[in-house]
């Protein structure tokens, strides 16, 4: 990679979780190159060509390489946002600190990558992608979604973050899956869920974020 | 260089949608005083159908162009905004010709156009209509238009076989003939096309247009 940029990232326009990676990165204040893959066109389905599968045999996005750890290869958003607050966030403002608070953030982030990211996509896939019609499995989901802000809620109804007293990567893991279409169509968010609707609304105005979903905004615009 | 005022285009990240943004961000290059503002009309909630809507386009369709530097001019038909915007314009018809001085590279522009128009967009909307959008599933109807999609790119791989683009002398030059049907061509994937690799020409034409700075921008 010629670009000079601290790390690759490969990432994708409409798909949830390559923003965490930028928005994270934003906050860190890391420079990037970003490599966004395609559908469509003359990169049609290069995620799963065998360049890619070299980086990651699961051929998905997000990855991240490290230009300055011997380009090391990262993938599994998760993952990736441990790898860079293990070691680029040294005062770890954006992790717990002491057993509990490491313990919480850790919690809320596998809740976030087995439950909400899944169960948000596989309702998304069976509402607008799914080549059958099947109203029970997309009914099945969409109401998996509603569980998950319920549980949110209950949490965020009580306190302002969800670990460690503070915003962590546990927050910001959250915000892309929550910002999807799908969720629009599921419920209305702002009036059945308030404290995560406001909590949500709030994430959007950390920088890293903010920056991130104004490139994604510039990257999916017609 | 006169002051223009920025196009209106009511549109949605479809490949009709992507024709004009692609072409709007060519000519972006080409001539620094164009600019356009995009207004998203959300087709999945019908906005197209509104009354205020029906009143610029009857069929209710994106996208629609309205020029303000001709009193508010409404073009709809994604042939006609590409070939209103380069007529107005590409002055130096760098992405079209002249009908008075290059009349048969004009026909043939034109040819291609009403080709991928009136055949490509129409006959993979369907593929893409039976493959994903039908209430139910109907093999005879997927098989339709999947194959006439298939026979379609056959004929732009004919058209390609030692040319670059669709028209133009020689090997061609990238024009509206070509941002025309790019954007449908290239959603193959959509359409449940596995590849477009017994297309070569094709293929690489994709490749070829997508690597215009103007191009990717628009059909991203």
């Amino acid at each position: 990679m010629s670009h000079g940029k601290h790390f690759t990232l490969y990432s994708h326009g409409t798909g949830p979780n390559g923003w965490k990676i930028a928005s994270f990165l934003n906050e860190l204040g890391l420079s990037y190159e970003t490599i966004y893959l395609d559908l469509f066109g003359a990169r049609a389905g290069e995620h799963k060509k065998p360049e890619f599968l070299k980086l990651n045999p699961n051929g998905r996005i997000p990855v991240l390489i490290d230009h300055k750890n011997n380009d090391l290869v990262i993938w599994e958003s998760g993952a990736i946002l441990l790898y860079l607050v293990d070691k680029y966030d040294d005062e770890k403002k954006y992790f717990g600190i002491n057993d509990k608070d490491k313990s919480e953030v850790l919690q809320w982030l596998f809740f976030q990558v087995s439950g909400q990211g899944p169960a948000f996509g596989q309702a998304a896939w069976f509402n607008y992608y799914h080549p059958d019609k099947l109203p029970s499995a997309v009914e099945r989901y969409k109401t998996e979604i509603k569980r998950i802000l319920g549980v949110l809620e209950i949490v965020l109804s009580k306190q302002e973050w969800l670990a460690a007293g503070k915003f962590t990567i546990a927050d910001l893991s959250f915000v892309p899956w929550n910002d999807a279409s799908i969720v629009r169509e599921t419920a209305d968010f702002e009036k059945d869920f308030p404290a995560t609707y406001k909590w949500h609304q709030k994430l959007f105005q950390i920088p890293g974020i903010k920056a991130a979903f104004a490139e994604r905004e510039r990257v999916i615009a017609v | 260089m006169s002051a223009l005022q920025p196009f209106k285009l009511y549109t949605w990240p479809t490949p009709n949608g992507k024709k004009v943004t692609g072409f709007l961000e060519e000519l972006k290059l080409e001539y620094p005083e164009i600019d356009y503002e995009a207004e998203k009309i959300d087709i999945s909630k019908d906005i197209q159908k509104e009354p205020w809507f029906i009143k610029l386009n009857p069929n209710g369709r994106i996208p629609v162009l309205v020029d303000a530097n001709r009193n508010d001019f409404v073009v709809f038909e994604t042939a006609a905004i590409l070939l209103y915007l380069q007529q107005h314009y590409d002055k130096k018809n760098v992405f079209g010709f002249d009908p008075a001085t290059e009349p048969n590279d004009y026909s043939e522009a034109l040819q291609w156009i009403f080709f991928a128009h009136g055949g490509v967009g129409p006959m993979q909307g369907q593929a893409n209509h039976f493959n994903k959008a039908a209430p139910e599933k109907i093999p005879y109807a997927i098989n339709r238009y999947v194959n006439e999609t298939k026979r379609l790119y056959g004929v732009l791989e004919i058209r390609l076989k030692e040319r670059d683009f669709l028209a133009g002398p020689g090997r061609g030059k990238f024009s509206i003939a070509d941002i025309n049907v790019l954007p449908w061509v290239r959603a193959y994937p959509y359409t449940s096309i596995e590849n477009i690799d017994e297309f070569p020409n094709l293929k690489a034409w994709v490749a070829r247009n997508e690597a215009r700075p103007g191009v990717a921008k628009g059909v991203a």
